[in-house]
This record gives structure tokens, C-alpha cells and sequence, in this order.
């Protein structure tokens, strides 16, 4: 007997296509491609499991049900990406983790001015809880990016641990070029002394 | 270049591995400044523990609580065709095999119901002479409980009435045992529902 549809070698666009005409198995692979580096993605933004699980969800939810509308110049990634982010941000927005920075002036235009018009909430030291969850993330790489405003850090992991361009993660964030390299130069520049400080001195 | 050390920005512009006419001198000067040349190393150590950085995997029903909520409608044309092509045998040549097989018993069905057809005379006598050989055969084994039952006359109804009394008989016969073993199944529930 013949296996069931075989999906794993097909590349996106063709399993969307598949999903798009009904086919529960092409949802399920798509599932299965992208349910770890969303959850990652939307865990080192949120920091916290069940919420990021959610979260998550949410964001699969929105896509799938929705799988009519994608376009295939585009990629699907690009899109669960992009939902993932603002999810996440939205999430953060009404948390208001301590080392987020209250959004600056909505009439901001770049990433300087963002910054002019906005202000940090100081890091108080680690409670137990967030020791707990700093341990779950492991290293100190994990903890220095966990220390990043929300911007760079999605900015950051879609550059290096997604390995997306410049200018797909402007696409994605719906950034301009120039304010995604901004953020990852800052993102890298804050990373650099976060770890030098747990390096200590010399 | 000025005798200076690298920006934080040609830093990254050697990270990202730009090409181009500006980075020439910056890679010359990390080649003569150990500090650049340091603050270089440093910075891809950090890109590289962040390629490192691995997947987190949501528990193990994640897709199944996404499935819930995902509405799937899978046309009735594509399950069928699905469905067909899981009982296609896997390799070319055992479909192969399959096709040709299918194709002869097909072919031998066809013949046979056109031969049937043509010979309609003949394929009713053969049919006659085994429905007179089955009823000779029940009246040989059955005559005698037939006639202590239902009397005489039905044996003599069973002998003229042909293909339509044999089967009336044993459709009484079939419903008659079914009947019993139906009751003998229900008094045995009974008993239990009492027991318990």
C-alpha cells in the first residue's frame, strides 16, 4: 500500500497549496516545520512558557485559518514571523516587562527618535523568578538577549538565529532597511558589553 | 585609513561580510591592529553563539490544540482521490502487477456475462438441473422431519413447487434458527441483568 501524501520533501509554497485545497496533513506539516522557531522566537520575546504556548498558537491559528490569503511571491515564514512579532509585542505592551521601554512618541519616525522620546524602566535586580527563568534559558547569551528591548531582540534572532537578510526582516517587521540595521547594531553593541560584564574585567 | 581603530559600524560591516571597496581597509587594518583584530574575534564569537542558539519545542500536544481550532474542509473529491492512493501499491512494478491483474479478472468477468447473455437457454438449464439436484438433496435428509412437521402435503408441495419453494422452506428454516438463538441471547441477557 502507498504511504499517505509525503510532504516532508515539498517545499512551502507547494504544501500551502495542498493545505489551500483542504488537505489536513498539509496544515500538520506546516505545523511541524514551524512550531519551534515561532515558540522560540515568541519564548525569548515573552520569557515565559505557557504564555509563549499561547501565544503561539494564537499566532498558527491566525495563519491557517486564513491560508486562502497567502501569496506565494512572499514567504510563508515572513508571515508566521511577522504575526509571531506582534503578538509577542502586543503582549509585552500590556505586560510591561521591566526591561521594556515605554514606547516613544507615536509621531517617531526613526529609530533615534524613537529612542529620544521614549525611557527604560531601570533593571531592579533578578527576583527568584526571574533567576528561575534565566536558568531555564541557560546561558549567559540567553540572559543578555532576555535584557534587550523588544525591537532588537526580534530583530536579532530573526538576523542570526533564523538566518533571515536585512532586508527580509525589514519586510517582516515591516521596518525600514535602515531602522533593522540600526536595531541589530545596537542589539549587537548591547549583547557585546552584556557579556563583557559577566566576562568581568580582564 | 586613519590611524584609528574600527567603529562599532565597520565591526559589523565585516560581521555581515559586506563586500565592497570600503571593506578592503578595514580588513587590512584588522590584519596590523590586535585590538581590532580582537574586538573582531570577540564579536563573531557572540554572532556565533547566537547562530548556536538552539529551538525551543512547545509541549508535545501543541498541534493537536492547534488543530482543534483550525478549520479544515477537506472536499469530498479529495478524500476519494486520497483515499485511492493509499491502496495503490507503493513500487512501479507492483502496480504494474496489480493493473494487469485487474485488467484479466475484469476481462474474465465481461466474458463470462456476455457468454451468459448469449447462452441465457442453456446457463437457466444448468441453473434448473442444480436447483433439482439441491431440492433431491433436501428431501433426502430433510423429508422425513418435513413430513412429521408439516405433514405430507408439503413434502408433495416442495416436490412440484421448484426453485421458489426451496428457497421459501429455507428462508423459514434460517428465520426459525435466528429466532432461537435471538430469544436464547435474550434470556441469557436477562438472566445477567437480574443476577447483577
Amino acid at each position: 500500500m502507498a504511504p499517505s501524501l509525503d510532504l516532508a520533501n515539498l517545499p512551502d509554497a507547494d504544501v500551502v497549496k495542498l493545505a489551500q485545497q483542504g488537505r489536513e496533513a498539509a496544515f500538520r506539516e506546516l505545523l511541524r516545520r514551524y512550531e519551534r522557531p515561532v515558540f522560540s522566537l515568541i519564548f525569548r520575546m515573552v520569557r515565559d512558557r505557557e504564555i509563549s504556548e499561547d501565544l503561539a498558537q494564537d499566532t498558527f491559528i491566525k495563519v491557517l485559518n486564513h491560508i486562502d490569503r497567502y501569496r506565494p511571491e512572499f514567504k510563508l515564514s515572513s508571515w508566521l514571523f511577522k504575526i509571531a512579532n506582534n503578538v509577542a509585542i502586543d503582549h509585552l505592551r500590556k505586560r510591561q516587562l521591566d526591561t521594556i521601554s515605554i514606547d516613544g512618541s507615536p509621531h517617531a519616525a526613526t529609530a533615534a527618535e524613537v529612542e529620544a522620546t521614549s525611557f527604560d524602566l531601570t533593571a531592579r535586580q533578578e527576583s527568584a523568578l526571574e533567576e528561575m527563568e534565566a536558568r531555564e534559558l541557560g546561558s549567559a547569551i540567553e540572559r543578555a538577549i532576555a535584557r534587550l528591548r523588544p525591537e532588537y531582540r526580534s530583530c536579532i534572532m530573526l538576523r542570526h538565529v533564523e538566518g533571515r537578510s536585512y532586508e527580509e526582516i525589514a519586510a517582516t517587521l515591516d521596518l525600514p532597511l535602515g531602522t533593522v540595521k540600526t536595531y541589530i547594531h545596537r542589539a549587537r553593541h548591547e549583547l557585546r558589553e552584556a557579556l563583557e560584564r559577566v566576562k568581568g574585567p580582564g | 585609513m586613519e590611524h584609528r581603530h574600527l567603529l562599532p559600524d565597520e565591526i559589523d560591516q565585516l560581521l555581515d561580510g559586506e563586500a565592497g571597496f570600503g571593506v578592503a581597509p578595514l580588513l587590512a587594518h584588522v590584519e596590523n591592529c590586535p585590538k581590532c583584530r580582537a574586538d573582531l574575534a570577540e564579536a563573531r564569537q557572540m554572532v556565533s553563539a547566537l547562530e548556536r542558539m538552539p529551538h525551543f519545542a512547545p509541549s508535545p500536544l501543541f498541534r493537536d490544540r492547534v488543530m482543534t481550532q483550525v478549520q479544515v474542509f477537506e472536499p469530498w473529491h479529495v478524500s476519494a482521490l486520497d483515499t485511492a492512493k493509499r491502496w495503490l501499491p507503493a513500487s512501479r512494478p507492483t502496480r504494474f502487477i496489480g493493473l494487469a491483474a485487474t485488467s484479466v479478472f475484469a476481462l474474465i468477468v465481461s466474458l463470462s456475462a456476455v457468454w451468459m447473455a448469449v447462452r441465457l437457454d442453456a446457463f437457466l438449464f444448468f441453473f434448473d438441473l442444480a436447483g433439482q439436484r439441491v431440492r433431491a438433496a433436501l428431501f433426502d435428509s430433510l423429508g422425513g422431519a418435513i413430513a412429521s412437521t408439516f405433514g405430507s402435503t408439503a413434502v408433495d408441495a416442495l416436490r412440484t413447487g421448484g426453485v421458489a419453494a426451496v428457497a421459501g422452506v429455507t428462508s423459514f428454516l434460517v428465520v426459525v434458527v435466528l429466532a432461537a438463538v435471538g430469544l436464547r441471547a435474550l434470556v441469557a441477557t436477562a438472566r445477567r441483568r437480574r443476577a447483577t
